[in-house]
C-alpha cells in the first residue's frame, strides 16, 4: 500500500480502528506512523477541551431577560434586586429587630407623652408631674385646662410630692436611655452584619435620633434641676 | 427546581424556570460560541440569540430528545447561521472543499522532518492552533472532535454530506498538525537562539 492510498482510508475512517491493511501499513512507514502518533495526540486533546465551560457576562442574561419580556414570553416580571422594600420585610423576619421596633415605638410614645408634660411643667411648676408613658399626646388636658384645674384643687401643694413624682420621671428617662441604647448596638450589629440592609440603617439613625431627643430631654430637665 | 420543572415552568411562561434553564446551560452554551467564533463580544451575542431562539420554542419542546441535546443542537445552529450569513465565503464546505483551494488539505511532505506532538503539546497549543484554523475546518473540528457530535449529526446541522464532514474533519487535523508543529520549531528555534546568546554572553 501506498501512503496516499492509506491517507485515504484515514480520511474516511475518521473514528474507531483502521482496517488491518492500513494497520500493516503503519507497521512498515515511519512517516505514517508518526502521522497517526500525531492526530491521536490531537485527538485526545480536544477530548480534554471538551468539558470546558466558560461564564458568560451576566449582561447576557439582562439583556434576553429584557428581550424575553419585551416579547411577553416571560408572563411574570423578574423580581426586583435586593430592593429597600425587600431589606425592610427581611428586617422584621428578625425577632430581635422587630421586638427592637416595638420597644422602640412605645418609647416614642411615652416620650410624645412626656414632651407634652415637660411643656406644661415648663409654664406651671405647680402641674402634677404624673406622666404616664402609655398616655396619648391626643388626650392629654390642654395647659390652660390644667393650669385652671390646678388653681382650683391643688392651690399651693407641696413642693416634696412633686419631687418625689420627678424622681420617678428621671427614673424613666434612664430606663428609656438603656433601652435605646441596647437597640444602638443591636442595629449597629445588624448593619454590620449586612452592609446592605437600608432598613437596618434606618433603625440605627432612628436610634440615634431618639437618644438624642432622649438626652435634650435629660438635659432640659437638669437646667431644671431634674435628672441628676 | 430541576430542569424538568423548570421546563415545565418556563413553557407557562415562568420567569424564574427562564433563568434557571439559563443558568443551567449558558456555560456549555458560551463556550461553544466562544470556540467557534473566538470572539468574546460576538460569542455573548450568539449566546443570548441561542436562548432566544430557545425560548421562543420552548413551548414546542416535548420531551422526545434529551433537553440539552435540543440546546445545543439549536446553538449549533444559530451560531453556524450566523457564521453563514457573516462570512459565506469562507464558510462554504464546497469552496473549502475545492482540491484548487489554499485549504482543500495540506499536503504531507513524506519524509520531511517530522517532530512528534505526542507529549510536547499541551492544550493552549492547541487552542491557538484551533483559532487559526480555517472557518469550514474549524466549525467540523469543534463540532466532532470536541463537542462530541457524531458525523451524520454535523452533516444534518451543515448542510453537507457524511463524507464531506469526514473529509472536512481530516483536513482539519492534518492542519492542526501542521500548525502545531510550526509551534514546536518556532520554539526550538527561540531555545536554540536563547542558548547561543547565553553561551556567547559567557565566552
Amino acid at each position: 500500500m501506498q501512503c496516499n492510498e492509506w491517507e485515504q482510508i484515514l480520511e474516511q475512517q475518521t473514528d474507531g480502528p483502521l482496517p488491518e491493511v492500513a494497520t500493516a501499513h503503519i507497521k512498515d512507514c515511519d512517516a505514517c506512523r508518526a502521522l497517526t502518533a500525531d492526530l491521536e495526540a490531537i485527538h485526545t486533546l480536544a477530548i480534554e477541551l471538551r468539558g470546558e465551560e466558560a461564564v458568560p457576562p451576566e449582561r447576557v442574561w439582562i439583556t434576553l431577560r429584557n428581550q424575553l419580556e419585551a416579547e411577553g414570553i416571560i408572563h411574570d416580571p423578574a423580581p426586583a434586586p435586593q430592593s429597600v422594600k425587600r431589606g425592610w420585610w427581611l428586617a422584621f423576619q428578625r425577632p430581635e429587630l422587630a421586638g427592637a421596633f416595638l420597644s422602640m415605638v412605645l418609647i416614642a410614645a411615652g416620650l410624645i407623652s412626656f414632651m407634652g408634660n415637660s411643656t406644661q411643667m415648663a409654664g406651671h411648676l405647680t402641674v402634677p408631674a404624673q406622666i404616664e408613658f402609655k398616655q396619648e399626646a391626643s388626650v392629654l388636658p390642654s395647659p390652660e385646662n390644667v393650669f385652671k384645674e390646678e388653681l382650683l384643687t391643688v392651690g399651693n401643694e407641696n413642693l416634696a410630692s412633686f419631687q418625689e413624682r420627678d424622681a420617678a420621671v428621671n427614673d424613666s428617662i434612664r430606663r428609656n436611655l438603656n433601652i435605646v441604647d441596647n437597640f444602638i448596638a443591636m442595629c449597629e450589629k445588624s448593619v454590620r452584619e449586612q452592609p446592605e440592609n437600608e432598613m437596618a440603617r434606618e433603625y440605627l439613625y432612628g436610634a440615634y435620633e431618639q437618644k438624642a431627643e432622649l438626652l435634650a430631654t435629660a438635659m432640659d430637665r437638669s437646667a431644671m434641676g431634674g435628672v441628676q | 427546581m430541576t430542569e424538568a420543572e423548570a421546563i415545565r415552568l418556563a413553557q407557562q411562561g415562568d420567569a424564574g424556570a427562564f433563568e434557571r434553564i439559563y443558568r443551567l446551560h449558558s456555560r456549555r452554551v458560551y463556550a461553544l460560541c466562544l470556540r467557534m467564533v473566538s470572539n468574546t463580544a460576538e460569542a455573548e451575542d450568539l449566546t443570548q440569540d441561542a436562548f432566544l431562539q430557545l425560548f421562543r420554542k420552548i413551548a414546542t419542546f416535548r420531551g422526545e430528545s434529551a433537553f440539552s441535546t435540543w440546546l445545543h443542537r439549536l446553538a449549533v445552529n444559530v451560531v453556524l447561521m450566523k457564521l453563514r450569513k457573516k462570512t459565506l465565503a469562507e464558510t462554504s464546505l464546497e469552496e473549502t472543499n475545492d482540491p484548487d483551494d489554499e485549504f482543500s488539505g495540506p499536503r504531507r511532505e513524506i519524509g520531511g522532518p517530522d517532530l512528534l506532538l505526542s507529549g510536547s503539546i499541551d492544550r493552549v497549543h492547541l487552542e491557538r492552533a484551533i483559532d487559526k484554523l480555517p472557518p469550514g475546518y474549524k466549525q467540523v473540528f469543534v463540532l466532532h472532535d470536541i463537542q462530541g457530535f457524531e458525523h451524520n449529526e454535523i452533516a444534518e446541522l451543515m448542510g453537507c454530506s457524511i463524507g464531506n464532514s469526514k473529509s472536512q474533519l481530516h483536513k482539519a487535523r492534518m492542519r492542526l498538525r501542521e500548525l502545531l508543529q510550526e509551534t514546536l520549531r518556532d520554539q526550538a528555534r527561540q531555545e536554540r537562539q536563547a542558548a547561543k546568546s547565553e553561551t556567547a554572553g559567557t565566552g
